[in-house]
């Protein structure tokens, strides 16, 4: 399955040399950050401590089950805190 | 109250929604399972518990904004009789300089340790420097008073605009602002520069036909909880120290804790005691390391507590703000860019909540163009901590009243212009995900159809409008469930309840067993008795939490049914449960009486033992809060007194649970939001000494100040949850301030850019129009 893997620039600039969107292939979210991870050594780890995930627009901490769709998008952005 | 369900008429004055045609419990308001314990006075807070040997702590706190630290002395007060124990940062184990997690909520041990105990500066008024333990409060005070600190008095800064000039007083020497490229070669108070955007706002402006910008200033305001923070602990010989504290989260208690003082979490359990109101500023530790510390250098329990002037010098309050903001808009109302420059105080150590402020800022609308710059920035005040959706309310205030400005200049409703502008399902957002839920054009269209919006205002009266948006919080949660033998329920959870969640988790675990409520019991767990829970914030636990509380049900149902086949000799799949009771289905259907959840309890023993079953979940699927709210002013041009007459909140509620809750997280929302817009600040002294740290001086909204609150409830529910639900305890909060700018500004044609609106500057700027 082809997933969009999508960044904020602040991300891509630290970790991607600046590219924002990569077509990727994978079933769920482990598959994603292992294929991100292959592409940018070391990179699982900073997807896992630093960012939420909008699979399609709906927001999930990074749970590595979840399932993407074909044709999906797989946004990475900063982890949200409330009061 | 009114209720509204999306898309349809609303109902004036009714509590009747589809929740209550759907559901048995869900929707209706049962009495709260933690009113009689509150209302007797009973419950145990904070600072309830006594234990036998107890000794009492206290902190000595800097008298200076900025200072360096060249001497503490204590001998003086360990040798006082009756003190058991003084600490300094001297007995806190080094932490590493590393900023740990994500953005907002990015750990650094080497800051959190220096915020606990100061090391080698002083950074704020109040900043602690050491803590003494005594056979009483008197003597613990007496003991403070002789520790001989010696202070290097430095120049402050106190002013986020200030602060950011070259040449301000450095807090930290060696700060380099993170997030600029190339990184800059001198130190300055600016721990962190942010940027985001999508699409182009400089192609947006220039197709507007109005281009409206200005700069707003918002004060730092304390959350203001009744309770002031408070804990006990007992360090035992063996090295397990146990905890009672007063917080939004007892497992986050004890893995800070663990940390500041060097324990294995294991070593920790940690109970959490009633809470008396957090709003986020509970979700940081101050006190739990220092009476761990105590406790385990005397060797007997210690409580610490702080006094509220200790809590208004000594515990974070939400940031203050600088900010620009530039929108531009067509003459049909389609707004066509929106800019922003937002600019934190973050108090003494950096993190302050200016990422959700830009994230926040422009969320509910439709607009390709949007671009916003963060710059969170230190200075000599309490770090700053969480405050009902931290960051939202201040970019809001900003945002709002020029949209405002806006919708005057083009001579369209400030109603309609929101309403044109939406956002919707699909519509980008500028961290770049696209909205997956609606819900704020509903919160938009019912006050269009509110009866109160059309009521004709008086002389020096105006009405004003705002809107506001959060995220909305998921993550992991935990709960367990025991069928007792009675058929009563048990129902534990790792959530501190804030705001009603043991009622909302008891309806929950009843709609879905579909038995009667008040069989059902919700308690909260402490960390030795429940899985890992994240705090109670982000308007998380009804959502979370309840989704933990729904699937454990589940699996209890399953387990009944399993044992109503065993009692009935037919396999499980001949067994489905309805209404509270395990019934035969498929070819079995007749073949038996179907027997209630108290006749299967009854028989526990026998099919296999005690009916329990834990669930934890990694929750996701949260829907944001969107909030539309107006209110009607009056200005005394004679006092520069504002007045609020009306005030009408709709919120996207998802489905509420208990209705009443929710009503009351939206009254709470807004009064906290009034008090921001029209007196809430930290005055400070020209030393940088805070002089109005107390309630007389620090004025939050009492009920003579304040209207009746029209709460609507707009219910467009959240999919991804089995109820429905969607947080609602911070979205509340963001509109008031904007909402009242633009009321004045409807009374008396002042734009009042610089919070808080308080008399004085009210009447200073009328002075000044003249």
């Amino acid at each position: 399955m082809t997933v969009r893997v999508a960044f904020t620039s602040g991300f891509a600039r630290r970790y991607t040399g600046g590219t924002r969107d990569f077509d990727i292939e994978a079933r769920n979210l482990r598959g994603v950050v292992r294929e991100m991870d292959r592409l940018f050594p070391g990179l699982a780890h900073a997807l896992e401590e630093e960012t939420t995930v909008a699979i399609d627009g709906e927001l999930y901490e990074i749970d590595f089950t979840q399932p993407v769709k074909d044709g999906g998008e797989v946004f990475f952005i900063p982890k949200i805190e409330g009061g | 109250m009114t209720t509204q369900k999306s898309g349809e008429p609303m109902t004036d004055s009714t509590i009747v929604t589809d929740s209550v045609k759907r559901f048995k419990w869900i929707g209706t308001r049962p009495i709260r399972p933690d009113g009689v314990p509150k209302v007797t006075g009973r419950a145990q807070y904070g600072a309830d518990l006594k234990l036998p040997g107890m000794l009492y702590g206290k902190v000595l706190r800097s008298p200076h904004a900025h200072a360096r630290i060249l001497s503490v002395d204590t001998s003086a007060a360990e040798k006082l009789p009756g003190v058991k124990a003084v600490m300094t940062a001297a007995d806190l184990p080094q932490q590493k300089f590393d900023y740990i997690g994500p953005e907002r909520v990015a750990q650094n041990f080497w800051h959190i340790t220096r915020n606990i105990m100061a090391r080698e500066k002083a950074l704020y008024e109040g900043h602690a420097i050491a803590a003494v333990a005594a056979t009483s409060m008197s003597i613990a005070e007496e003991a403070c008073a002789l520790i001989k600190v010696e202070y290097e008095v430095l120049p402050h800064v106190i002013d986020v605009d200030e602060a950011m000039k070259p040449g301000a007083p450095l807090l930290f020497e060696d700060m380099i602002t993170r997030g600029v490229e190339p990184a800059p070669t001198t130190p300055s108070n600016v721990s962190k520069r942010l940027e985001f955007g999508i699409g182009d706002v400089a192609k947006g402006f220039s197709e507007a036909d109005v281009v409206i910008e200005h700069e707003f200033k918002t004060a730092a305001v304390h959350q203001a909880y009744i309770e002031p923070h408070a804990c006990v602990a007992k360090y035992e010989a063996d090295g397990q120290c146990e905890i009672w504290s007063s917080s939004q989260g007892h497992f986050a208690m004890r893995a800070l804790t663990a940390q500041i003082i060097g324990a294995k979490i294991s070593d920790l359990r940690v109970t959490p005691a009633e809470i008396g109101g957090g709003f986020g500023g509970k979700t940081v530790t101050y006190l739990e390391p220092v009476a761990a510390t105590l406790s385990k250098k005397s060797g007997l329990p210690v409580r610490v507590m702080m006094t509220r002037e200790d809590c208004f010098r000594g515990s974070g309050p939400t940031s203050g703000a600088s900010m620009w903001v530039k929108i531009g808009v067509k003459k049909d109302g389609t707004i066509t860019a929106m800019d922003g420059i937002f600019k934190f105080q973050a108090g003494a150590f950096p993190g302050s909540p200016v990422m959700n402020g830009c994230l926040c800022a422009f969320a509910p609308y439709d607009v390709p163009n949007q671009h916003a710059v963060g710059y969170d920035v230190v200075s000599n005040r309490p770090k700053a901590a969480a405050y009902r959706a931290p960051g939202s309310p201040i970019s809001a205030f900003a945002v709002e009243s020029v949209v405002d400005m806006c919708a005057k200049a083009i001579g369209m409703d400030p109603l309609e212009l929101r309403a044109k502008n939406a956002c919707r399902i699909g519509t980008p957002t500028i961290a770049g995900p696209k909205h997956a839920h609606a819900g704020y054009f509903e919160t938009v269209k019912a006050l269009m159809d509110h009866p109160a919006y059309q009521v004709k205002l008086g002389p020096n009266q105006g009405r004003g409008v705002a809107s506001g948006y959060w995220f909305n919080g998921a993550g992991e949660s935990s709960a367990t469930m025991q069928v007792n033998a009675d058929g009563t329920v048990l129902v534990a959870t790792g959530s501190p309840d804030i705001g009603g969640s043991r009622a909302s988790m008891a309806m929950m675990a009843a709609e879905t067993l579909g038995v009667d409520y008040n069989v059902v019991r919700a308690i909260v767990s402490d960390t030795g008795n429940i899985g890992y829970t994240h705090v109670t914030g982000g308007s998380r636990v009804t959502f979370a939490t309840g989704m933990a509380v729904v699937n454990v049900t589940k699996t209890v149902i399953k387990d009944l049914c399993k044992r109503a086949a065993i009692l009935w000799d037919v396999d499980p799949e001949g067994v489905i449960w309805e209404d509270g009771f395990a019934k035969p289905a498929g070819a079995n259907v007749g073949d038996f009486k179907p027997l209630s959840l108290r006749e299967i309890a009854a028989k526990a023993a026998a099919t296999g033992g005690p009916i329990t079953a834990s669930s934890g979940v990694n929750a996701g699927g949260q829907a944001p809060g969107f909030a539309t709210q107006f209110c009607d002013v009056e200005v005394d041009p004679e006092t520069g007194k504002v007045t609020i007459l009306r005030f009408v909140a709709a919120q996207d509620v998802g489905r509420a649970i208990h209705p009443s809750y929710v009503e009351g997280q939206i009254h709470g929302g807004v009064v906290q939001g009034i008090g921001w817009a029209l007196n809430e600040e930290y005055i400070y002294n020209a030393k940088g000494q805070l002089d109005n740290p107390g309630f007389l001086d620090y004025r939050c909204p009492v009920a003579s100040d304040l209207p009746m609150i029209d709460a609507v409830l707009v219910e467009v529910p959240n999919p991804t949850h089995p109820y429905g639900v969607k947080g609602v305890g911070e979205v509340c909060i963001c509109p008031p301030m904007a909402a009242i700018a633009n009321a004045i500004e409807n009374a008396i044609g002042l734009r009042m850019s610089e919070l808080p609106m308080s008399p004085p500057k009210v009447l200073e700027a009328l002075s000044a129009k003249g």
